[in-house]
This record gives structure tokens, sequence and C-alpha cells, in this order.
């Protein structure tokens, strides 16, 4: 984990969130976390029953939280799997899905650290 | 516009707190999102589908909504269509939270009610100022509600408030004859609103007065002056009062009520069949034509007189001007709405277009609808103008009238008491100190038709009523005033009686009873003197020369008999009259 965190995150922007959240910086946080983990499962599931709505729709949810939370990485993968369900194909869906799995435990990681 | 202006800004307050709805399911997004809203001050109520969001709205009717468009359950489009229903006429602003980028997305927002959309990730600045314009725009909103349902009120309020008053003024103009067969008339339903107004009366002697009155200003000003102009017109010509003593009293009347600046333009006739006459009073009003059947030439009547309204009653100028008219000669009068009516190049429509069009109309009859019809046409309007008065009255022989007056004159003379007598006897404090002949006239004024003869009645009861008072009762010689001197001695000296008087008394004796188109009235007077030898005066010719003797000669020359009866202290006469057609 020696990459650059802001790779992964906006860093400052972070900070003003966690400025204006004050108390509840530390529930946001542990929401994302919580909401994104279940979020991931209902895409793998997505994918595997080749259910390309239900991965639009939680792609969709996934990519405005990461980006409310200065993940744009993340938020780009889940807009990635958000075209391709609107496309109506899951065809290369395993790939990005597995990306994204890594990129949430890195953020995950960056975002307890600012607790 | 400038009102409305104002008040948004008067209730920018430093910060307003407004109750705002946020429908989100992502809980982490729904919880930033509170989390600013709450720090702004505001409160906040969180839905976590659309669904909830409707019932919450339900309960709430918050100020604001930033709904998510993808939602489970009830999605965002249709959680938006129903709050706008359950809003109806309120402006609720919704705002769209919404990542979706693509046009097609973002017009289903608009399509379904949202006034914007909030883009993730949230920017806390435009968040702020979004909340701030639509809290404005709400506001703006129910101010231009608001206005919108007071003016709506007012108006209703307004327009009932016209009908009312045209009712009572309505009530009023009732007893006119403004529907005789003689005359025509054009004037808007509610012109009274205008300050135009068109009063004709049946006389009770016969004939009839036509009155048009073009007040200055509009509206409530000047309907109110129609008012008592329209129940002085109608009460004093049913009475029998004169065309001078009417203009006289509406002139003393306009010019207690109206302020400064409000007076009534106007002009009145009197149009007598019998005589076939017009005698006419002209104040400010457009010149009044006359028109002549026999040669088809026109007349013109000037204005000779202000409005009624302007001067005080002492400075009031009531000269009038008879014409005389042949059966089917034509009167028209207007207010300045028709002369002054302009085309499109602003030119009047001006008393030379009248002319004209009278010119080449043969038939006299159609020169009134011909008027009109041109004056409409000039001016380029499909329906008529409200500021159009205009009326003709045709000089006709009464008889061609038909059942219309035949039947307007008896209710003219129906009604009042007419088959009455009555005794009034006038004892020695009454007499110092009361002078009963303005009651007895009033009295008499009650007979219906006899207002006409007012003065001759006034004049046989003032003689009677001296004679009996003063030779009889005081015991005054009248030959005291043969002389200047003896004229100023004689009235100290009954100044000096009457003051004195214990005794003695005054008996009239009132008796009227009706004839065809008339009636009979009888007055004895009675006094408690000794009575004079009136056989060996009556002998003597009538004297017309000197201070004194003058009444009782005047007397028969307007009764039917003047009679003495013993021992000289009575006399009765007898006044017949007519209703003067």
């Amino acid at each position: 984990m020696s990459t650059n965190p802001e790779r992964h995150v906006d860093v400052g922007a972070l900070q003003d969130l966690k400025d204006i959240m004050e108390g509840e910086f530390k529930t946001l946080i542990d929401t994302f976390i919580s909401d994104s983990s279940s979020k991931l499962e209902e895409l793998a599931a997505a994918v595997a029953t080749n259910d390309a709505d239900a991965l639009r729709k939680v792609a969709h949810s996934l990519k405005g939280s990461s980006s409310n939370i200065c993940a744009g990485e993340l938020s780009e993968l889940a807009r990635q799997l958000e075209f391709m369900g609107k496309e109506g194909s899951t065809q290369g869906s395993i790939d990005i899905l597995q990306r994204m799995r890594d990129e949430f435990a890195t953020v995950a990681s960056i975002l307890q650290e600012h607790v | 516009m400038d009102t409305v202006a104002l008040t948004v800004a008067s209730s920018e307050g430093p910060q307003e707190v407004l109750r705002i709805l946020i429908a989100d399911d992502n809980d982490s997004d729904r919880l930033i999102l509170q989390t600013i809203v709450r720090k702004e001050g505001h409160t906040v109520y969180t839905a976590r589908d659309g669904q909830e969001a409707i019932d919450i709205f339900r309960e709430q009717s918050p100020d604001i909504v930033l709904l998510d468009a993808l939602m489970p359950n009830v999605d965002g489009f249709q959680a938006a269509r129903t709050i706008k229903a359950l809003a109806g006429d309120d402006l609720v602003p919704i705002i769209f939270l919404t990542s979706l980028r693509d046009a097609t997305s973002l017009a289903d927002c608009l399509a379904a009610g949202g006034l914007d959309f909030l883009s993730k990730p949230y920017n806390r600045i435009i968040l702020q100022a979004k909340i701030k314009a639509f809290a404005s725009m709400r506001r703006l909103h129910e101010t231009v509600q608001r206005q919108r349902d007071e003016i709506s009120l007012h108006n209703d309020r307004l327009i009932h408030e016209q009908e009312v008053a045209k009712q009572v003024f309505d009530n009023i103009a009732h007893p006119g004859c403004i529907d005789a067969p003689n005359i025509k008339y054009l004037l808007s339903p509610m012109a009274v609103f205008n300050g135009d107004l068109v009063l004709a009366s049946r006389k009770p002697s016969g004939g009839m007065y036509v009155f048009l009155g073009d007040f200055t200003g509009h509206g409530l000003p000047a309907a109110i002056g129609a008012m008592p102009v329209s129940e002085i017109f109608y009460g004093m010509a049913q009475k029998g009062f004169s065309l001078q003593d009417i203009l006289r009293e509406i002139n003393k009347k306009l010019k207690r009520i109206l302020p400064v600046g409000v007076f009534c333009c106007a002009c009145m006739y009197d149009l007598s069949f019998r005589k076939r006459s017009a005698e006419v009073w002209i104040g400010g009003l457009p010149d009044v034509l006359v028109y002549r059947k026999g040669n088809r030439t026109i007349e013109n009547l000037k204005s000779r007189h202000l409005p009624l309204g302007v001067v005080d009653n002492d400075r009031f100028k009531n000269e009038t001007t008879v014409i005389q008219l042949d059966f089917g000669d034509k009167i028209y009068l207007w207010s300045d709405g028709i002369i002054e009516a302009t085309n499109d190049q602003g030119e009047m429509f001006g008393e030379d277009r009248v002319r004209d069009v009278i010119a080449s109309t043969p038939d006299a009859e159609a020169i009134f609808s011909a008027i009109e019809a041109a004056v409409e046409k000039h001016a380029g309007r499909g329906e008529q103008d409200d500021d159009y008065t205009m009326v003709e009255v045709t000089m006709v022989n009464e008889e061609d009238m038909g059942e219309y007056f035949a039947d307007r004159g008896k209710s003219f003379l129906a009604g009042g008491p007419k088959d009455w007598s009555m005794t009034y006897e006038l004892r020695p404090q009454t007499l110092r100190e009361f002078n009963p002949l303005p009651l007895i006239t009033h009295l008499l004024m009650e007979v219906p038709g006899l207002r006409p003869h007012s003065g001759k009645i006034y004049t046989i009861l003032s003689e009677l009523y001296s004679n009996a008072l003063e030779h009889g009762v005081l015991g005054l010689h009248s030959e005291l005033k043969a002389s200047a001197d003896g004229f100023a001695r004689y009235y100290m000296e009954r100044t000096k009686k009457l003051s004195d008087l214990y005794e003695g008394s005054v008996k009239f004796y009132v008796d009227h009873h009706p004839v065809k188109d008339g009636g009979v009235l009888t007055i004895l007077v009675e006094d408690t003197g000794p009575g004079f030898d009136f056989k060996s005066k009556e002998q003597v010719s009538h004297k017309t020369e000197g201070y004194s003797g003058r009444g009782i000669p005047l007397i028969r020359t307007m009764c039917r008999s003047v009679r003495y009866l013993e021992p000289g202290n009575k006399v009765e006469v007898v006044f017949d009259w007519h209703v003067d057609v």
C-alpha cells in the first residue's frame, strides 16, 4: 500500500467534508463502507445472473456515493459498470468488478485513516 | 409589479428557516446532504424512497423537496409528479439529486416537474445558492398568488358593488318615461359609472322634462352625483316644479356635495306638446341640434351657462331659451363622447359629420341609427363604446303617442289625497306667533296635479287670511293704508294689536274634490270679528289703484267665485283647476 492516496481519494476535498460533517464524519465513513460493501456484493450477483438492469441501478448508486466521498477512481469504475448495464450487456464486467473491489479496499483504508 | 418586488425584497431576512425534504436511497449521500442542509439552519425531513417522500410531503408539506431520481419502489420521477399534484396551486420547488448526465434523463426530471438538478458530488456553495434561489422563487410565487386572489376578490366585490349601485340607481330612475315612443336614446347599461345620465319624466300638467348629464370623471365619483340628480329630477318633476326650480335645486345639491373640479355638464328641457315648444337650458354640453323636419335643416342651440355644481345658487343663472317645434321636429342631445369619438388617425367625429349624416338620411326616423352607425364606423370599434350617450326626442301630437301617455297621465294623477275637507282654527296664541299659510299650502300641494297652481293658491290664502286677521280679528281699517304715511301706521298698529291679542280666532274650511283632469278647491275663511257691509262695498267698482284693495279683485280673476256670507265675517272662494295638457 505504498501507492499515492491522491490517486484514489481527493484528500483536500475529504478534509473539507470532514469539516462539514464534524461529529458525523465517522458515521458517514462507516455508513459508506458498509453500504458499499453490500453494493459490491449486489454487483457481483448482478454480473453472475447477467442482470443488466440491476447492474445499472446499483452501479449508478455507487457512482454517486463514491463521488460524494471524494473517491474519484471508484466512482469512475462504477460509471463504467453503469454504462454497461445501460447498454444491456455485462460482458467485461467481471474485470471491472474485480478492479472495483481492489479500489474499494484501498479507498476504505484511506478513509479510515482520516477518521 | 413594484409591490411584488418590494414585498419579496423586504421579506428577504438574514436567514430564513426552511423545511426541506431530502429523499435519497443512498445512506451516505443522504447523510452528507442532510448535514449540509441542517448546518444552513433549515429543518430537514428524510426519506429513503419515493413512497416515503410522498408520505412525508403529505404530512409536513415542506417548502423545498430534494429528490433523488433513481430510488427503489417509487422512483424520483413518479414521486415528483405525485408531489406536484398534491401541491396544487402552490409552488413546491423540486430539485433532483442526480449523477445522471445524459440529456434524456435530465429532460425526464424536468418533465416530471423538477425545477433544477444538483449533481453528485455535492457542492456546498452551489447547494446553498440553489436553496436560496428557490426559497425566493417560492415566496415570489406566494406573493403573486396572494395578490392574484386579492385582485380577484376586489374585482368580484367591485362588480357586486356596481351591480348594487346600478340597482339603486335604476330604482331611482324607475319613474321616468325614457321609454316613451317619441324618445330614442343610446346609453351604456353601466353608463352611470362613466358619469353619463339620461332622465325623462312626464310632467303632471302634461308635457315632459328631458335631462342629459355628463359628470366629469369616471367610476364611483361620477356615479355618486347621478343619484341625487335623478332623485331631485324625478321627485320635483312629478310634483310639478318648474324647469328653473329643478335646475336650481340640482345645482345647489351638486355644489354642496361634489368636490371642487367635479361637476355636471347638462342640458334640460321642458317639452310642451300643447304649445309645441321646448324651453331649453344648456350648461357646458356640446351644442344641442334641432332638426326641422319641414325643410330638413338644423339649428344649433349653444350652451349659455356653466355646468351644474360649479357656482353657488346666488350666482346660478337659470335663463332659458324657448323654441317652437312642429310635429316631427327633433332635438338631439349628446355628451361629448359622440362628437369627440376619434378614429385611428386621432380625428374627432365632430359636428360636421353629424350634419353630413343627417343631410344624407332622407328618412327622419332613420337619422338616429344612422348617426350611431356612423360614429361606430368612424371610431372603428365593433362594440358600442361606453362613452356614447345620445338622446333624440321628437315633437309629436300627444294623441299619437297612443296608450303610453294615456296610462301614464292617469297614473300621475293617481294616488295622493284628492277628495277631502278640513277645518283649521287658529286661536289667539297661534295667531300671535305663527303663520299658517306655508303649512296649508304644503297640505294642498299633496293633491296630485295641483302644484303648478301653488302661486295662485298662495295668493288667495294670503289675501283671505290677512283680511280675516287684520280687519276681522284685529279690527284695523284698510282706509288707513290709503297713504304712504298711513301704511306705516297701519303696520305699527297691527303689530301692537297682535301682541295684545287674547281673544278671537280665524277658521279655515278647506275642501277639495276631484273632477275629470283636475279638481275644485273651496276655501272658506271665517273670523270672530263683527263682519262688514259687503253689499255696499260690492256696489262700488273695483278699486285697482292706491295701496290697498288690490287683493280681492285680483282673486276674482283667478277663481270661479268669491262670495261673502252674512254677517260679513265669512268669505268663500271656489277655485277650479285642470291639468294643463
